[in-house]
C-alpha cells in the first residue's frame, strides 16, 4: 500500500529536528579538540532511520567547550541545519556524587529553496560519572521555538523538551557514544501512513550513536 | 563568527535539494482487472459500460481512467469525478467505482476516476501541483470534449485526492467545479511537516510542494460536503477541519464520525456514506 520511500523520507523529518544527539556531555580539556560524526536513529515503524551529523567542539577552558555542528540528512533534503553552542560544568563531580554540566546554544534551519528561516535557541543540563575513559549521563534538553506562532492553524508550541541517557568512551584520541533519546514528549508527533513509538502515545524516541576524535 | 558563515555558505552549496514530494506518492503497479466478480453483488455494474482510456497529461505523459457509463451520458447526466486516495493504483477503488455507479439505481449517474502519473499504468512520475493539476486537466479536458458542463459535475477527493482537488475548486478547473466531496482530506504541507516535528518549520525544508487546502476552500465558492473521522491517524480532523472550516462558499456541509478512521466508508458502512454523499449531490 505505501512505498517505503515514502515513510523513510517522510520519517526523516522527524529526526532532521529535534533528534541531534547530545554532542559533549562532560567538558573537554583545554586546547582539545574533538571532530566526530552522529547517527541518530529515531524508530518508525518496525525500524528506525539513520539521521546523519557531524560537529567539533573544543575546550576553551578547563570547564568550558564550545561546540558547532551540520545535520548531513537535513542537507540532503534542502535544508541547511546548523547548531552551536557551549558546554560548561557547574558542579564538578566529586568521588561518587556525580558532576552537573550544562550546555546552551541555537539551531537554526534555513530552506534552500525560498530561504525560509527558523532559529530555535536550546538549554541542557546533564548528570555525568566519570570513572577513568567511562562516562554515564542523563540529560535533559530543550528548544525554543520563538516563531511558534508562524505553525499552521496555531497549532505551535514553545518547548520542545528530549530526555536522555547515555555512555560514553573517551579513550586518549578516541570516543564512542552511545544515548537513548525520548524526544518531544509533550506533543504527539504524527507522520501520515507511518508509526512513531512513542511515550504514552506522544514524542517519539530511539539510539544515538557518535564515535569521534579528540586531538 | 566567519567560520560559521563559511560553514553556512557551505553547505548551502552543497545542499542536494533533494525534493521530498515525489516521495509523497505511493504509486506503483495496477492489473486494472475491472470485473463484476471482485464486486459486491449490489454493486454489479454493466460490463459493456466499463470504458478503460488512456489520455494524454502534459505534453509527454499518458494517463489511464476508468469510466463507468455511457459516453452519451456525459452531455445530459451527472457525472461523478473521483479523485483516488495514496494507493497504488486506482484497482483498489474498483468497488467505488461499483458503488457509485449504482448510486440510487444501476447507471443512474456516469462515474470516471483516473491514476496519476506514476500510478498504475499511467506514465511518469507524480512531483507536485503542476502534474497533479495535469493530470487533473486532462481528465476535465476529455470530459468537456464529451459536453459535461459546471452544473452536472461533481467531484469527490479521497485523502490524496483533494491535493488535486482544492486548487481546481479554487479556480484550476476548466469546467468549474460548483460541487465538492473532500472525504478524508489533508490540509496544508506545512502541517504535515509541523506535526512531524513538532516545530514550526515550514514545508519548504523538504519539498516545494506547497499546498494549502485552507486557502483552496477560502477561494472557492461552490458547494462543499466534508467528511471525516475522529481517530484519523494519516488526515487528522483537527487540521482538516481548521482547513475545510475557511470554506465561505454557497454551501457547506460536514458530516464527521466518531471512532471512524481513515478507511472512512469502510467504518461507517456503505449505506451511511452513500446516504450522506446522495443528499448532497441532490441538494
Amino acid at each position: 500500500m505505501m512505498k517505503m520511500k515514502y515513510v523513510v523520507v517522510l520519517c526523516t523529518l522527524v529526526l532532521a529536528t529535534s533528534c541531534t544527539p547530545t554532542k559533549v556531555v562532560v567538558p573537554l580539556e583545554e586546547g582539545q579538540w574533538q571532530i566526530g560524526v552522529t547517527q541518530g536513529r529515531p524508530q518508525f515503524n518496525e525500524g528506525f532511520l539513520p539521521v546523519l551529523g557531524g560537529y567539533a567542539a573544543k575546550g576553551i577552558s578547563s570547564t568550558k567547550t564550545n561546540y558547532g555542528g551540520i545535520q548531513f540528512s537535513s542537507l540532503f533534503l534542502g535544508a541547511v541545519q546548523l547548531e552551536a553552542g557551549q558546554v560548561a560544568t557547574l558542579v564538578p563531580q566529586q568521588g561518587l556524587n556525580p558532576g552537573i554540566s550544562y550546555s546552551y546554544g541555537a539551531q537554526s534551519f534555513m530552506s534552500t529553496r525560498d530561504y525560509a528561516f527558523r532559529f530555535y535557541p536550546e538549554a541542557g543540563l546533564n548528570a555525568f560519572f566519570q570513572a577513568g575513559p567511562h562516562i554515564l549521563n542523563v540529560s535533559a534538553n530543550t528548544w525554543v521555538d520563538p516563531t511558534w506562532f508562524l505553525a499552521d492553524f496555531g497549532r505551535g508550541q514553545i518547548l520542545a523538551p528530549s530526555f536522555s541517557a547515555g555512555y560514553r568512551l573517551r579513550y586518549k584520541w578516541f570516543e564512542a557514544q552511545l544515548e537513548y533519546k525520548i524526544l518531544n514528549p509533550t506533543r504527539e508527533i504524527h507522520i501520515p501512513q507511518a508509526y512513531v513509538p512513542n511515550t504514552s502515545g506522544l514524542g517519539g524516541k530511539g539510539f544515538f550513536y557518535g564515535i569521534a576524535i579528540n586531538f | 563568527m566567519k567560520k560559521f558563515l563559511f560553514i553556512a555558505l557551505a553547505a548551502i552549496a552543497l545542499s542536494s535539494c533533494a525534493d521530498v514530494s515525489g516521495a509523497l506518492f505511493a504509486g506503483g503497479d495496477g492489473t486494472y482487472d475491472f470485473k463484476n466478480t471482485y464486486l459486491d453483488l449490489e454493486f454489479h455494474v454493466d460490463e459493456s459500460k466499463i470504458h478503460l482510456l488512456d489520455l494524454e497529461s502534459g505534453t509527454q505523459d499518458t494517463i489511464y481512467a476508468l469510466y463507468v457509463g455511457d459516453f452519451a451520458q456525459i452531455a445530459t447526466d451527472t457525472i461523478i469525478v473521483f479523485l483516488h486516495g495514496n494507493t497504488p493504483s486506482m484497482d483498489s477503488y474498483w468497488q467505488t467505482a461499483g458503488l457509485f455507479a449504482n448510486l440510487v439505481n444501476k447507471h443512474h449517474y456516469g462515474f470516471i476516476m483516473y491514476d496519476y502519473r506514476g500510478f498504475g499504468w499511467s506514465t511518469g512520475r507524480s512531483t507536485g501541483a503542476e502534474s497533479m493539476a495535469a493530470d487533473y486537466d486532462a481528465v476535465l479536458s476529455f470530459l468537456q470534449a464529451q459536453g459535461l458542463t459546471s452544473d452536472r459535475m461533481v467531484v469527490v477527493a479521497n485523502s490524496l485526492g483533494s491535493l488535486p482537488a482544492g486548487p481546481a475548486a479554487a479556480g484550476g478547473s476548466r469546467i468549474p467545479v460548483q460541487k465538492l466531496v473532500m472525504e478524508v482530506p489533508q490540509s496544508t504541507a506545512n502541517v504535515i511537516m509541523q506535526n512531524a516535528t513538532g516545530l514550526s518549520l515550514p514545508a519548504s525544508m523538504i519539498t516545494s510542494y506547497k499546498f494549502d487546502l485552507g486557502q483552496n476552500m477560502e477561494d472557492y465558492s461552490g458547494e462543499l460536503l466534508w467528511m471525516h473521522g475522529t481517530e484519523d491517524d494519516v488526515a487528522p480532523i483537527e487540521t482538516a477541519e481548521a482547513a475545510m472550516q475557511k470554506h465561505q462558499g454557497t454551501h457547506y456541509q460536514e458530516a464527521l464520525y466518531e471512532g471512524a478512521g481513515h478507511g472512512l466508508r469502510w467504518d461507517i458502512g456503505d449505506e451511511e456514506w452513500s446516504k450522506v454523499v446522495l443528499d448532497f449531490i441532490r441538494h
